[in-house]
C-alpha cells in the first residue's frame, strides 16, 4: 500500500498527475484551453470540498456560495484596503470561510435532507442580499476589481495563465488530500455512521454535533480559500457571482454529484465533464439561436442523472459488474 | 393605518403565494421529491395565459383553468418520462434531474417564445377600491379571490373524492395504500401533474399585474421555498398559512426595514424557523 | 491469476484520454487560423447575454451590430484593408461575469477577433475587459458602469455617457423642464433596483439633487425581481414627493406605474432608461405610457435617416443599446479604416486618437465620437425622452430636442 492507495490505483493516480503537470506545456499559456483547464481544476477542487459535507456527512449543502464569497470578498477588501498580500488574504478568507460554515452550523444542526439543502440555500442567499446591500464595504452590486498590480507570485497575479493552473492544480490535490485524510479518519468513521444511520451513531456515543460542525467547517476553510483562487484569477466579481445560487451552490453540488458524491475522484470527474461540457455547448449552439446552448446543457444534466443518479464513478462501478458478469462466462 | 394597509396587501398577495406554493408541498408531501423546476411551471401557466389573450382575447383570469389544463398534461408527461425514474434515487440526484429540468424548461420556453417580456392590458389594472384611506388593488383582491376559490377547490377535492383520498393514503402510508390497490405511481403522477398545474393557475392569476418572460420564475423560486418550509413541507393546509405568512412578513417588514432588505428578513425567518420548528407551522407528516 | 483488464481503471484512462484529445482539439485552431485579414475577412467578436434574465437586451444589441455590419459589407467592406468583410463572431455571454470572461478568452484565441463588442450588463463588460485588456484587444462597449473607465485600461472604449453623469442628467433635465412648465421642484422621490445600473445611476440622482438643494424625501433600493411593489408606492404615497425617479427593468417598471396609477398618485415620473424606453413599455401600459418622461444615453429620433431602417428589418424602434452598439460598429470599422491594419497597437491609436464623424456617429449627440485616454466618449451627453403617440421623442437638452416637453404637475 502506497499512502493508503492500493498499487494499482497509486500507479493510475502517479500517471494521472504526470499528464497533469506535462499537458499545459503544450498548449497555448495564454489562451481558451488552459483558461478552460484552470476553471475545471478549481471548480473540482470547490466540488471537493463541498464533498467532505455532502459525501462524507451526507449533508446537501446548497448554500456553500456563502464560504466561498466570503473569501474572496475577504482576501480583495484587505488587498484593495491594505495592500495586504492575497496569500495572508487568503488565511483570513478562510477563517471567515470556517467561522461562517460555524454558524450556519448551529441552526441546522438537526435539520436532515430537503430541510437541511433549504436551509443552506436561504444562508447562501442571505450573504447575497448583504453583499449587495453593504456597499460601503463591499461595494454593493457594482462588484469589485482586483487592482492592476506588477504580475508576481507574491502578489498572486499572473501575466499567463500557466502558473494559476499549477496552482489551481495544486489546491485540487490539497482539497483532495484533506478529504481523503478524513475519510480514512476517525472522523471519518463516525461520519459514515452519521450517514448510515445518526440515532443509531448517537446511541453508540458518536457526538454527531462536533463531527457535523467538524467536517462543515473544513469544508468552508477550504471553499473560502478558493474565493481567494477565484478572485485572483478572475480580477473581478460581484456579489451575485460568488454568492449566486446558480453560478456557484448548486454547480459545486452538481460536480459533486454528477461525478459521484462521496468518492475521491467523484467532484475531479465531474468537474471535467461539467465545466467543459457547457463551454462547448456555448460554443457550438450560443450563436445560433439565444437559449439553445442552455438548453442542450441542461438536457445533458437530465440524462446523465437518469442513467445512472448516484454519478460516473458509480455508473463506472456497474460497467465494471457488468463487464465482470460477461468476463467469468 | 399604514399597518393596516400593510397587512391588507400582505394578505391579499399572501393568498396568491400560497396558491403558487401549494403545488410544490403536494408534490414534496406524496413524493417526497423536491421539485426545484416548480417555479418554471408558473412561468409556462402564465404564457398560456397571455398567448390565451393575444390569441383569443380571454382575460388572464378566466384563462387560468385553460393554463392549469395545459400544464396539467404537460406535468404528467414530465413525471412519466423524468421524475418517476429518480423516485428511489438518492435525494440529490432528485434535486439535480429537477434543477436540469428547471434549465430546460426556462431555456426551450425562451426558444420557443423569444426574450420579450410581455405584459397584458386589462381593463381593470390600474384600478383600486378606495376605503377610507386605504387602497385595495383590484387585481390583488382578484388575484386574492380566485386564489381562495382554487384552494377552495383542491381542500375538497382532496378531502372528499376518491382520488384526494387516495393521494393522502400514499403520502401517509405507501405499503398501507398498495395493498388497498391503490397505484401508487399512478397517485404520484397525479400529484406531480396536479401540483405544477396549480402553480401555472397561479401564474395566470398574476399576469395581470406582472410581465412573463422565461425568467420570470426566478424571482418565485425563493419565495415559494420560504412558504412551504414556513407552513410545513407536505402539509397543503401548511401552504396556505405559509403563504399569508409570508405576505405578510414581506409588507410589514418594508414598514420597519428598507425595501431592499425585505428577501433577508424573509430568509432570517426562514431560517429560524427551521432551526426552532424544522416541520413547520402546520406540519408534521414527514 | 486473471488480469483485471478493462472495467474501471480502463474505463477511466479511456475517459481521460477523451478530455485530452478534447483539449487538444479546442487548442489546434488557434495554430491553424491565418492570422490578420489579407483583403479577406475581419472578425469581430460579439458578446451579448442571449440568455438569462437580459436576453431581450442581449438580442436587441446583436441586431444593432448586424445592421451595422451588413451595411458596411453591402457598401465594399473595410476598403482600406481591400474590400476586406466583416464577419461577426456571436456568442452567449450568459448571465455569468465567469462564463463571459470564458468566453471572451476563446474569441480572441480561437476566433482571432480583432476586437470585442459587447456585452450590455457592466458586470459582464467588466469581466470582459479583464480578459481583453490583458490581450490587448480592444472592447467597445454602452455599460456605463463608472468603473469601467475608472481603472486606467487601454483597451475599452465606451460610446456612452457614465451612470452617474446618467442620474445627474435624469435630474438636471427634470429641473430644467419642470422649471419650463413653470414648477420649481423641491421634493423628489428616487427608487431603484439594487442592481449595477439601479445603484450606480441613483449616486447620480443623488447628487444632483444634492447639487440643486433639492429635498429627496424617499430614496430606496428594492431588489431585483420584485413581485410586489406595494410597499414601495405606499411609501411614496406618504412621502409627499412632487416627481419620482424610478431605475428599473421593465418588470417593476409596469408594476410600478400601475400602482401609482392604482393609488391615484398622478406625480410626473421620470424613469432612468432600461425598462422605461423600449416598446414593450408602451405595449404593456397602453394609454399609461403616455407623457411618461425617461432619461436615456441616446434616441433613434437623433438620426431616423439611419434609425429606421432597424425599424424596417427588425420591426420595431432602434431601442438605445441597440443603436449605441451599431455606433460601436461603425466606430470599429472606421478606425480599421484610419489604422489600414487589425493590428492591436495600430487599432488602439486610431480608437484613441481618431475623432469618428459621420455614418452612424451621427446618431449620438453631438455628432461625433470621440475618447478619451480613459476610454470615455466625451461628447455623449445623456437626453430625456418622453412617450408621445407611442414613439419616443427628444425633449431635453433643447439643442437636440425635437419636440417640447409636456410636464403635467
Amino acid at each position: 500500500m502506497i499512502l493508503g492507495m492500493t498499487s494499482r490505483k497509486a500507479v493510475f493516480v502517479a500517471v494521472v498527475l504526470a499528464i497533469a503537470l506535462v499537458l499545459p506545456f503544450t498548449i497555448d499559456p495564454r489562451g481558451y484551453t488552459i483558461r478552460i483547464l484552470c476553471l475545471m481544476l478549481l471548480f473540482a477542487a470547490m466540488g471537493q470540498a463541498w464533498n467532505i459535507v455532502g459525501g462524507l456527512a451526507n449533508q446537501m449543502s446548497l448554500g456553500h456560495a456563502a464560504f466561498f464569497g466570503i473569501g474572496a470578498y475577504t482576501s480583495t477588501l484587505l488587498l484593495i484596503h491594505f495592500g495586504i498580500s492575497p496569500w495572508i488574504g487568503m488565511i483570513a478568507a478562510g477563517i471567515f470561510g470556517g467561522v461562517a460554515a460555524f454558524v450556519i452550523s448551529l441552526p441546522t444542526m438537526r435539520l436532515r435532507g430537503h430541510y437541511f439543502a433549504l436551509a443552506t440555500l436561504a444562508f447562501g442567499e442571505v450573504m447575497r442580499v448583504i453583499g449587495n446591500s453593504w456597499s460601503s464595504l463591499t461595494g454593493g452590486p457594482v462588484g469589485v476589481s482586483v487592482p492592476f498590480a506588477k504580475p508576481s507570485l507574491a502578489m498572486f497575479q499572473f501575466k499567463d495563465t500557466l502558473p494559476y493552473y499549477f496552482l489551481m492544480l495544486a489546491a485540487l490535490i490539497v482539497v483532495t488530500i484533506i478529504f481523503v485524510a478524513i475519510q480514512r479518519s476517525r472522523i471519518g468513521y463516525r461520519l459514515q455512521a452519521i450517514k448510515e444511520n445518526v440515532d443509531a451513531a448517537e446511541v453508540i456515543g458518536v457526538d454527531t454535533t462536533r463531527t457535523k460542525i467538524f467536517a462543515a467547517v473544513v469544508s468552508g476553510v477550504l471553499m473560502g480559500c478558493l474565493g481567494t483562487f477565484y478572485a485572483q484569477f478572475q480580477y473581478f466579481f460581484d456579489p451575485d457571482t460568488v454568492f449566486g445560487v446558480a453560478s456557484i451552490s448548486v454547480r459545486v453540488a452538481m460536480i459533486a454529484i454528477v461525478g459521484g458524491i462521496g468518492t475521491a475522484i467523484g467532484p475531479i470527474l465531474g468537474a471535467m465533464f461539467v465545466i467543459p461540457m457547457e463551454e462547448l455547448a456555448n460554443q457550438a449552439f450560443s450563436a445560433q439561436a439565444a437559449g439553445l446552448a442552455q438548453l442542450v446543457f441542461g438536457a445533458l444534466l437530465i440524462v446523465v442523472i437518469l442513467v445512472e443518479p448516484r454519478g460516473f464513478v458509480e455508473f463506472g462501478r456497474r460497467m465494471v459488474r457488468r463487464f465482470r458478469k460477461g468476463a467469468s462466462r | 393605518m399604514a399597518i393596516i394597509q400593510a397587512i391588507l396587501d400582505g394578505l391579499m398577495i399572501g393568498g396568491v403565494y400560497a396558491v403558487i406554493s401549494i403545488g410544490l408541498t403536494l408534490v414534496f408531501g406524496v413524493m417526497g421529491i423536491v421539485n426545484f423546476a416548480q417555479a418554471e411551471f408558473l412561468m409556462l401557466g402564465m404564457f398560456v395565459a397571455y398567448y390565451a389573450w393575444a390569441w383569443l382575447g380571454l382575460d388572464p383570469l378566466l384563462a387560468a383553468p385553460l393554463a392549469f389544463a395545459v400544464v396539467f398534461v404537460l406535468g404528467a408527461l414530465v413525471h412519466q418520462v423524468m421524475i418517476r425514474r429518480v423516485l428511489k434515487a438518492p435525494a440529490v440526484a432528485q434535486i439535480f434531474l429537477t434543477v436540469g429540468l428547471l434549465i430546460v424548461l426556462e431555456n426551450a420556453a425562451l426558444l420557443m417564445f423569444g426574450s420579450s417580456f410581455r405584459s397584458v392590458s386589462t381593463p381593470y389594472q390600474t384600478s383600486a377600491l378606495q376605503l377610507g384611506s386605504l387602497f385595495i388593488s383590484v387585481p390583488y383582491l382578484l388575484a386574492f379571490l380566485m386564489s381562495v376559490a382554487s384552494g377552495a377547490a383542491l381542500w375538497l377535492f382532496m378531502r372528499t373524492s376518491w382520488f384526494g383520498r387516495a393521494m393522502r393514503a400514499t403520502a401517509q402510508d405507501p405499503m398501507a395504500a398498495r395493498l388497498l390497490g391503490i397505484n401508487a405511481d399512478a397517485m404520484h403522477r397525479l400529484a406531480f401533474a396536479l401540483g405544477v398545474a396549480l402553480t401555472a393557475f397561479g401564474g395566470a392569476v398574476i399576469l395581470p399585474y406582472l410581465t412573463v418572460s422565461p425568467t420570470v420564475g426566478g424571482q418565485f423560486v425563493v419565495l415559494m421555498f420560504t412558504v412551504v418550509v414556513l407552513g410545513g413541507l407536505g402539509s397543503v393546509a401548511g401552504a396556505v398559512v405559509g403563504g399569508l405568512s409570508v405576505g405578510v412578513i414581506q409588507s410589514l417588514s418594508a414598514l420597519a426595514f428598507p425595501i431592499q432588505l425585505q428577501n433577508l428578513v424573509l430568509f432570517v425567518v426562514f431560517i429560524g424557523v427551521l432551526a426552532l420548528r424544522p416541520e413547520g407551522l402546520l406540519g408534521g407528516s414527514r | 491469476m486473471t488480469e483485471k483488464k478493462g472495467g474501471y481503471q480502463a474505463g477511466l484512462t479511456r475517459r481521460s484520454a477523451m478530455m485530452l484529445a478534447g483539449a487538444a482539439g479546442l487548442s489546434a485552431p488557434f495554430v491553424a487560423r491565418s492570422a490578420f485579414a489579407q483583403g479577406g475577412t475581419v472578425n469581430v467578436g460579439v458578446i451579448m447575454p442571449l440568455s438569462g434574465a437580459n436576453a431581450q437586451f442581449g438580442v436587441n444589441s446583436r441586431n444593432g451590430v448586424q445592421l451595422v455590419a451588413d451595411e458596411i459589407n453591402a457598401a465594399g467592406g473595410i476598403k482600406s484593408l481591400g474590400g476586406a468583410k466583416i464577419n461577426l463572431v456571436i456568442a452567449d455571454s450568459t448571465s455569468t461575469p465567469t462564463t463571459a470572461a470564458s468566453v471572451a478568452q476563446r474569441l480572441v484565441t480561437q476566433n482571432d477577433v480583432v476586437a470585442i463588442l459587447g456585452a450590455f450588463a457592466s458586470s459582464l463588460t467588466i469581466a470582459i475587459s479583464e480578459v481583453t485588456e490583458r490581450r490587448g484587444v480592444p472592447l467597445l462597449t454602452m455599460s456605463f458602469s463608472d468603473q469601467i473607465t475608472g481603472r486606467g485600461f487601454e483597451n475599452i472604449f465606451q460610446v456612452v455617457a457614465k451612470a452617474s453623469v446618467l442620474g445627474k442628467a435624469q435630474f438636471d433635465g427634470t429641473v430644467a423642464i419642470a422649471a419650463a412648465s413653470g414648477q420649481k421642484l423641491e421634493r423628489i422621490a428616487i427608487m431603484y433596483e439594487d442592481t449595477a445600473y439601479g445603484t450606480s445611476q441613483a449616486t447620480g440622482l443623488r447628487e444632483g439633487a444634492k447639487a440643486a438643494g433639492v429635498q429627496v424625501v424617499m430614496d430606496d433600493a428594492y431588489p431585483l425581481g420584485i413581485t410586489d411593489v406595494t410597499p414601495l408606492i405606499n411609501k411614496l404615497r406618504a412621502s409627499g414627493a412632487q416627481a419620482v425617479f424610478p431605475v428599473s427593468y421593465l418588470n417593476d417598471s409596469l408594476q410600478i406605474i400601475r400602482a401609482m396609477r392604482q393609488q391615484r398618485i398622478d406625480i410626473p415620473a421620470i424613469g432612468g432608461a432600461a425598462g422605461y424606453v423600449i416598446p414593450d413599455f408602451e405595449k404593456g401600459l397602453g394609454e399609461y405610457a403616455e407623457g411618461v418622461l425617461s432619461i436615456s444615453p441616446a434616441n433613434y429620433d437623433l438620426a431616423p435617416e439611419y434609425t429606421e431602417r432597424f425599424r424596417k428589418r427588425f420591426g420595431y424602434f432602434m431601442v438605445h443599446e441597440a443603436l449605441e452598439h451599431a455606433v460601436c460598429m461603425d466606430v470599429l470599422a472606421q478606425a480599421i479604416e484610419v489604422a489600414k491594419s487589425t493590428k492591436p497597437d495600430a487599432l488602439r491609436k486610431a480608437l484613441h486618437d481618431t475623432r469618428f464623424e459621420g455614418g452612424w456617429t451621427k446618431a449620438m449627440t453631438g455628432g461625433a465620437v470621440k475618447f478619451d485616454k480613459t476610454g470615455l466618449n466625451t461628447l455623449s451627453v445623456p437626453v430625456m425622452v418622453q412617450w408621445r403617440d407611442k414613439e419616443l421623442a427628444t425633449v431635453w437638452p433643447d439643442n437636440v430636442a425635437k419636440t417640447k416637453a409636456i410636464w403635467k404637475s
